[in-house]
């Protein structure tokens, strides 16, 4: 390794669709005073980008099919002679299956030094991670937003069959969740789908 | 050899509970029907099947235990062995899943060009004076592939070559994933691909290609997917791992009656499995090709091969071949000690004899066969000059 390379700030290409996650890793990797060249959306012409930016290191995403393109710059790349190394050569297997796990890699253009790039890739890793788990809490919480509504509705509906409080409709619904062995929200939903067919 | 002799009880499966992986392409029909047809059930294995974008992707998630085995590009478990592609892990298969099921698409104005130097009668070739004169004149001819270590690399290599166009110095050969060949061909990016199905026909029936060679017409009944595991895997789960092959033999010998061909084409086309029209997966699946948008289809029965001419056997020559032509995209030689003993250690004859036995299939009796590459495309070529594409005859 030469140390003139290695005083030379690394600049990173990322490729994720997740136009929000891009930009929470690039603001976590300029502030630690790396230079992100570009952020790009996985379909556009990823060789040509590569061409055009000349970054030291790729960060992608899982999800984007353009890994194959990646991996082929260093067999197919007689007309492009920068050598592409996958940072996974890396023989400790946890490492890959963290990276694995929060759905992100990283290619080298050159030849890096590992220990200039590693606190890169944790960084990435860790910044996929934490948006892998507010996707998750967003998830659960719309998914329990969606849960309230369907069961109003269903009292809704209940109470104006049955010409009923709402604290009634809500036992009602409780005694039928219990009775058919159904989540609240599932007891709501055939609630609603018979009494919409009632109506029809 | 009597097989029925030496035919064992089938052992309980290590881990019932399977993932199991592939791509949005025609030819992973056999792991979906395997699932439709309830194979998987009746070899009592609860199989999960998770549809991948890369090719990387399966390897590595392979590799994690992310996924227990994966459809898998032919020379992908060598490769990987060989620790060629960055990454390295030995990755064996005990069976090819299917055969051929590629094709070579040029855009119509390279078709046009090269059929303008047509030296000997009917398929377009270049004589050396021509060659200069083309590529003088021409922009820098680009094609595409879909993995560097693929069968659709060695096929598009090939067929250059027996054009007398040199792969590595004429043109210039880049990856791209199968679902941009089609746009990236319409619009000029690249000038032909060569990649599985649909995406040949798709270009075919939007008139952005012609169909200039087949994959059986260049190496016919070389080995195109396999069932992958890592080594390790296979060790701790053997008896999973038969069932997985049993399962998967039984749907690729139903595949091979053709009169199932459009049940699965309806089967694999649903949004959960490769969410592609049915009239697109028609084609190569019924073998019914058209070449380019208005001539009419051929028949090309053997575009996919399941099952038939033993097709889930994983020949050791088909490895050592493969492995011999990365030897011309890593740039160096590899031992021919290295090639041997990597084919032997990857592709696992014997496992595929062990499958064969429970199900009454005769295995071949070597492992090894006379690979032969063509160089004449003098069916596909006739069918294409036949068409309105102008193809100027001496």
């Amino acid at each position: 390794m030469i140390d003139i390379v290695d005083n030379d700030p690394i600049k990173i290409m990322l490729v994720d669709d997740h136009l929000e996650r891009a930009a929470s890793v690039e603001e976590k990797l300029t502030a630690a005073g790396f230079i992100v060249l570009c952020r790009l959306p996985t379909t556009t012409g990823l060789l040509h980008q590569i061409e055009q930016h000349q970054p030291d290191m790729v960060l992608i995403d899982l999800q984007s099919p353009g890994r194959d393109v990646l991996e082929s710059l260093s067999v197919l790349s007689h007309h492009n002679p920068k050598p592409v190394v996958m940072f996974t050569e890396e023989d400790d297997p946890a490492y890959i299956e963290a990276a694995v796990d929060a759905g992100v890699t990283a290619y080298l253009m050159d030849e890096l030094n590992p220990k200039r790039v590693k606190p890169i890739i944790d960084l990435a890793i860790a910044q996929f991670k934490s948006y892998q788990s507010l996707r998750q809490a967003l998830d659960e919480a719309q998914r329990k937003l969606a849960n309230q509504s369907i069961i109003e509705k269903a009292k809704v509906l209940l109470m104006k069959k049955h010409n009923i409080d709402e604290n009634k409709a809500h036992k009602t619904l409780r005694t039928l969740s219990m009775d058919t062995n159904q989540s609240l929200p599932d007891a709501a939903k055939s609630v609603i789908e018979l009494m919409e067919k009632t109506v029809v | 050899m009597n097989n029925k002799m030496l035919k064992k009880p089938l052992p309980s499966p290590e881990k019932k509970e399977i993932k199991l992986g592939y791509m949005r392409l025609s030819d992973s029909a056999p792991l979906i029907l395997s699932q439709e047809l309830g194979l998987f059930s009746k070899y009592d294995l609860t199989v999960s099947l998770k549809r991948d974008v890369s090719w990387a992707n399966i390897r590595d998630k392979v590799i994690t235990g992310a996924l227990d085995a994966s459809q898998m590009l032919a020379p992908m478990p060598l490769v990987t062995t060989l620790g060629a592609a960055g990454i390295r892990a030995p990755i064996i298969t005990g069976l090819a899943l299917s055969l051929n099921g590629n094709g070579i698409t040029l855009s119509p104005d390279l078709w046009k060009k090269l059929s303008n130097h047509i030296t000997n009668c009917g398929s377009p070739y270049f004589n050396q004076r021509s060659k200069e004169e083309y590529l003088k004149t021409n922009k820098q001819i680009t094609f595409a592939t879909v993995h560097p270590f693929s069968t659709h690399t060695f096929l598009l290599r090939f067929w250059l070559k027996s054009r007398g166009i040199d792969p590595d110095k004429d043109v210039k050969i880049i990856v791209l994933p199968p679902e941009q060949m089609v746009d990236s061909i319409a619009q000029g990016v690249i000038d032909g691909f060569c990649a599985g199905e649909p995406w040949n026909s798709i270009a075919v029936s939007y008139g952005v290609g012609v169909l200039a060679a087949s994959g059986s017409q260049i190496w016919n009944n070389a080995t195109e997917k396999v069932l992958g595991v890592l080594e390790d895997w296979h060790l701790k789960n053997p008896a999973t791992h038969l069932r997985l092959r049993l399962a998967l033999m039984e749907a690729c010998e139903w595949l091979a009656d053709m009169n199932n061909r459009e049940l699965a084409i309806k089967v694999i086309s649903k949004p959960e499995y490769l969410d592609i029209s049915e009239h697109s997966l028609r084609p190569s699946l019924t073998g019914k090709i058209a070449y380019n948008r208005v001539n009419d289809s051929h028949d090309l029965p053997n575009f996919h091969v399941f099952s038939k001419y033993n097709a889930g056997f994983p020949w050791r020559s088909q490895a050592e071949l493969m492995l011999k032509e990365c030897e011309n995209l890593l740039g160096k030689e590899i031992e021919q000690a290295k090639i041997s003993s990597i084919s032997q250690q990857c592709y696992r004859t014997d496992l595929y004899r062990e499958a064969a036995r429970h199900l009454n299939i005769t295995s071949p009796d070597s492992d090894y066969k006379t690979e032969t590459i063509t160089d004449q495309f003098s069916d596909l070529n006739n069918g294409i000059n036949e068409s309105e594409t102008p193809a100027i005859r001496h």
